[in-house]
């Protein structure tokens, strides 16, 4: 187990060395102005070259890669460019992150609190009233543009219900509706999967013996379907919750969080290229860390998962 | 024309019942499923006792309704199934008109349990085969903790699985096909059931495994005083662990006998084409026997006999009304007007004369005489 | 009733089959040699995991060999052949797999499945004509020609194992592997499925590797029959020699364990169980013997001693 591990650690950090890298690399290869703003034209020559030294894009790449990881393992994060010109970057994450981070997980929490159970239920009352709201339900959320009920959402829950419009970190209620709007894709496809991994499982032979054996269709739906059903969601449980740091862009814009939903949008477009790697380095991380939690998970679940080869035969 | 309430012909069905010995009592069954819109007639008034601790074998091809029937032992039809009309008499209740799932609950398993056919999906392949026993025993002996892991372990001894303290910590997986069935079985006896159930035991299994667990199951028969029910296609199988027989075609039981009644005095043409498809009945001959044309459609009702379309042997009146039964001994009819005192003497096909050669011959009569001696 | 010098179609000897690499191998055939004579049918039998799938599979260069030789007509066919070699091999040796629900493409029409292998073989053949013998291989397994233009999923089991029949057939080869043809069957349909092979190798003169697990279809079709058991042949002889005199002990356990359809034998049977430990093989290795006329067994010398006198030689 251990030398599992190990080996996919290493696997991790090889595959993160070469996103980084490469994007690194390609980003070098970006014409001017993206380095140095609109104003490039009209800098001399002597400006842009001191500017580029300024920010260390006169070395060749190799060393220019080498700085930047020596930097990394120091801690040091660089310093944005454009974004917040001069400004850390350790410090801007560091504001942002827990926002993101705090809508992010709440968002998660309740939609697996619900959507999960949904599923379950939608499952179990196949074909009757609550399997139709429910399918209707996830029918509008994934059919609409997120965009459309995140407005709606502001709008009627505003009007109707006198929540606060704008997030402020002293009055916590003012997170209700960017939690539940956040939380609703969730729900919807949460519940969705669920409700087929339940099913499935409500086809299978051992529920026939189970029901055979004279179990109670409760103790059959909670101990053996429902257990069972959990085992594949789990695995893209601990990446959906980590990837949360990406943060939502809509509702964070619409609601005024300063998280970090379209920051990478952002300092791609202003080509904030120092900007650009650690997030490029930070998401990838997340991602590549999710998978690993998520098969990690699954195979602590599921007897038959042999993570390491060989080792359980009859 | 007295008209017999209700409750006095249960009466006498009950009494009929206690006096034949049958533990479970069928009268006139009809079952029917709401199919893509049509209803299917599955079971056409099948009437057929059960005795106490005899081993019956229900044999029939895929359609011919014998996993519909024995899942309404257990309560167990699928949703788009209901009992049309009939009795399923068991220990004094009409199981057919029983829809008390607390009831039905005690009689799954803890008195009537079942071993199904594929092992590789009948376990919960994310439990441990103790926990799967255990479940049976807290529901219908009340064990739990130590008390449980001791009777578990006792069980999977029972039915032929060494260090069972060690395997029972084991998942399905870790188990062959053989032993899975083994678990299953062992599952089964741990609800302490009056009757057996076993759907397809063996078909999935090797040959040698599939002997070694029917010999298990006999011997469990006895040891715990079962009743056993086999469904099964493989006459070869009969042989071995019926007493009785029952052919089941197009949803209705058209020839019921003892074992060697059947394979040595079948007196329903379908019967003979079961037993002449065989390739161990195919002595020397170019081609297999076998039976043209496909079983009959039972989204519609059916006029005379159903076999008679694809039956060699089949007279005009089969075609017009359908058969019933007709007494060849006080354990043995069939559902054919073959049997008529009015009807022309037909030969069996040649395999079947065959079949009752050997039936007569003297090695034979000492083989019956042994084994009745050894009873 | 044998014929003086019958003519081998296929020989194989001394083939092994490894899976795996380095320090995890797994040796699934072992050291096997048996002969099929043109136009017999040969019986493979042994259980799962007895490798007899993956005999047939290397026949047909579906599966590597790691050793020993296959030979077709004289002609080494197993290890690297150069495509025109691949080419002349796979013209006159067809499969008929086991799974029907499995084994056909369930995005292509019947058409197409059946005349995949043909238009391989022959790509310039004109549309008119690959119809025309599509429908011909249809009617011959006793479908209708309409049924080429349909899915298999529209099909019954039976229906489907034919139309892999009819693929095989179309084809036009000397040798066929048939793995498991009509285990995953309805037992009313095998017989059809059955008769139908039979009558194909009677008009076309086939010779057939019949792979099963299922003993009384085998001692029905098969002429000679080869036992195998985890990955080595036991014993392989003339059916009836077989069936009625078998020596080595696991043919006899797997005898004894096939259901007798007469209960007063079925009853009376004693099941034997094989017991590996029986043989001592470490004092003298077994060999494979000839220990009578067309009558080969696994054994060393005091095992064939044995053997001798209880075949009174």
């Amino acid at each position: 187990m251990l030398k599992y591990t190990i080996r996919r650690l290493l696997g991790a950090l090889l595959s993160l060395f070469i996103i980084v890298s490469v994007i690194f690399v390609l980003l070098r290869f970006m014409p001017m102005e993206g380095f140095l703003g609109a104003g490039y034209e009209k800098m001399s020559e002597d400006t842009v070259q001191s500017l580029l030294a300024e920010k260390g894009l006169l070395d060749p790449i190799p060393v220019q890669l080498f700085h930047f990881y020596k930097n990394l393992f120091q801690g040091d994060l660089g310093t944005s460019w454009v974004y917040r010109a001069g400004y850390p970057i350790s410090k801007i994450l560091a504001s942002k992150i827990p926002v993101s981070l705090r809508l992010g997980l709440l968002s998660q929490a309740l939609a697996i609190a619900v959507g999960i159970p949904l599923g379950a239920l939608m499952a179990h009352a196949r074909g009757k009233i609550w399997d139709k709201l429910g399918t209707g339900f996830i029918v509008l959320v994934e059919a609409l543009p997120a965009a459309i009920y995140h407005l709606f959402l502001q709008l009627y829950g505003t009007s109707l219900l006198s929540l606060p419009l704008v997030f402020s970190k002293s009055n916590p209620v003012s997170l209700l509706l960017p939690v539940i709007s956040v939380s609703l894709g969730s729900i919807a496809g949460y519940a969705l999967w669920m409700r087929r991994y339940m099913l499935d499982n409500m086809n299978m032979d051992y529920v026939k013996l189970a029901q055979a054996k004279g179990v109670s269709g409760r103790d059959i739906m909670m101990k053996h379907v429902f257990r069972n059903a959990f085992v594949p969601m789990a695995q893209f449980l601990p990446g959906s919750i980590l990837t949360t740091i990406i943060g939502s862009i809509y509702v964070e814009h619409l609601y005024s969080i300063p998280g970090t939903g379209g920051l990478l949008i952002d300092v791609i477009q202003r080509q904030d290229n120092a900007m650009v790697q650690v997030l490029v380095l930070l998401y990838s991380a997340i991602g590549i860390a999710g998978m690993f939690l998520g098969d990690f998970f699954m195979g602590l679940l599921d007897p038959r998962i042999q993570l390491v080869k060989g080792e359980n035969n009859r | 024309m007295g008209q017999k309430t209700d409750a006095a012909k249960n009466d006498t069905i009950k009494n009929d019942a206690l006096q034949n010995d049958a533990v479970i009592s069928v009268r006139d069954l009809n079952v029917k499923f709401h199919l893509r819109g049509q209803r299917l007639h599955a079971l056409r008034g099948i009437s057929l006792d059960i005795h106490q601790g005899e081993s019956l074998a229900i044999v029939g091809e895929s359609g011919s309704g014998k996993s519909v029937f024995i899942k309404n032992f257990i309560g167990l039809l699928d949703k788009n199934g209901w009992i049309d009309s009939g009795e399923i008499w068991f220990a004094g209740q009409d199981l057919a008109k029983l829809k008390d799932e607390k009831v039905w609950r005690k009689i799954r398993g803890g008195k009537i349990a079942m071993v199904m056919q594929d092992p590789m999906t009948s376990l919960n392949p994310l439990k441990t085969i103790g926990w799967q026993i255990a479940e049976a025993l807290k529901l219908h002996q009340g064990l739990a903790g130590e008390a449980a892991k001791n009777k578990t372990a006792e069980l999977l001894s029972d039915v032929g699985i060494s260090l069972p303290e060690t395997r029972m910590k084991q998942y399905p997986h870790e188990f062959s096909g053989g032993m899975r069935q083994r678990v299953v079985i062992a599952i089964a006896l741990a609800c302490n059931p009056e009757i057996l159930i076993c759907d397809e035991p063996t078909t999935a299994l090797d040959v040698t495994i599939q002997a070694q667990i029917l010999q298990l199951l006999k011997d469990l028969k006895e040891k715990h005083h079962l009743t056993t029910i086999y469904i099964t296609h493989d006459l070869g199988v009969v042989a071995n662990v019926a007493d009785r027989i029952a052919v089941m075609y197009a949803g209705d039981v058209i020839e019921v006998g003892t074992c060697e009644e059947i394979f040595f005095q079948p007196k329903h043409p379908y019967t003979w084409s079961l037993l002449s498809s065989l390739p161990q009945l195919a002595a020397g001959e170019e081609e297999l026997y076998c039976i043209s044309g496909t079983p009959p459609n039972l989204f519609q009702t059916i006029q005379g006999d159903a076999f008679a379309p694809r039956n060699p042997w089949a007279l005009q009146v089969d075609f017009l009304y359908r058969p019933p039964y007709f007494e060849v001994s006080p354990t043995h009819k069939a559902k054919t007007w073959l049997l008529d005192p009015r009807a022309p003497k037909i030969e069996p096909p040649a395999a079947i004369r065959r079949m009752m050669e050997l039936g007569k011959q003297p090695q034979a009569r000492a083989g019956r005489k042994e084994s009745a001696d050894a009873k | 009733m044998q014929n003086e010098r019958r003519n081998v179609l296929l020989d194989v000897r001394n083939l092994s089959i490894t899976f795996g690499r380095g320090t995890k191998t797994f040796k699934a055939v072992d050291n096997v040699s048996f002969h099929i004579y043109k136009g017999e049918t040969f019986g493979l039998v042994g259980e799962s995991g007895s490798g007899k799938t993956t005999i047939g599979r290397a026949i047909l260069r579906i599966h590597p060999t790691s050793g020993g030789d296959v030979l077709y007509k004289g002609k080494k066919i197993n290890g690297k052949l150069s495509r025109a070699e691949d080419y002349e091999v796979i013209r006159h040796m067809q499969m008929i797999f086991q799974d029907p629900m499995a084994s056909l493409n369930e995005r292509a029409k019947v058409s197409d499945i059946i005349a995949e292998g043909l238009m391989n073989l022959q790509p310039d053949l004109s549309a008119k004509e690959k119809k025309r013998r599509v429908e011909e291989a249809l009617l011959s397994v006793g479908l209708l020609p309409e049924f080429s233009s349909r899915f298999p999923h529209e099909f019954s089991g039976g229906q489907r194992q034919r139309i892999g029949i009819a693929r095989c057939l179309i084809m036009n080869p000397e040798f066929i592997v048939a793995d498991e043809p009509i285990s995953a069957l309805d037992v009313s349909i095998r017989a059809q499925v059955l008769n139908l092979l039979l009558r194909f190798q009677k008009e076309r003169g086939l010779t057939y590797l019949f792979i099963a697990h299922d003993l009384s279809v085998v001692r029905f079709v098969a002429s000679r029959v080869a036992v195998i058991h985890k990955g080595v042949i036991v014993e392989m002889a003339n059916t009836e020699q077989l069936f009625s005199r078998p020596l080595h002990p696991y043919t006899k356990a797997l005898l004894s364990a096939v259901p007798i359809p007469n209960p007063l034998l079925e009853k009376k049977k004693e099941l034997l169980i094989y017991d590996p430990s029986c043989h001592n093989y470490e004092s003298e290795a077994p060999q494979w013997t000839e220990i009578e006329p067309e009558h080969f067994i696994w054994a060393n010398r005091p095992e064939l001693a044995q053997y001798r006198k209880a075949l009174d030689l």
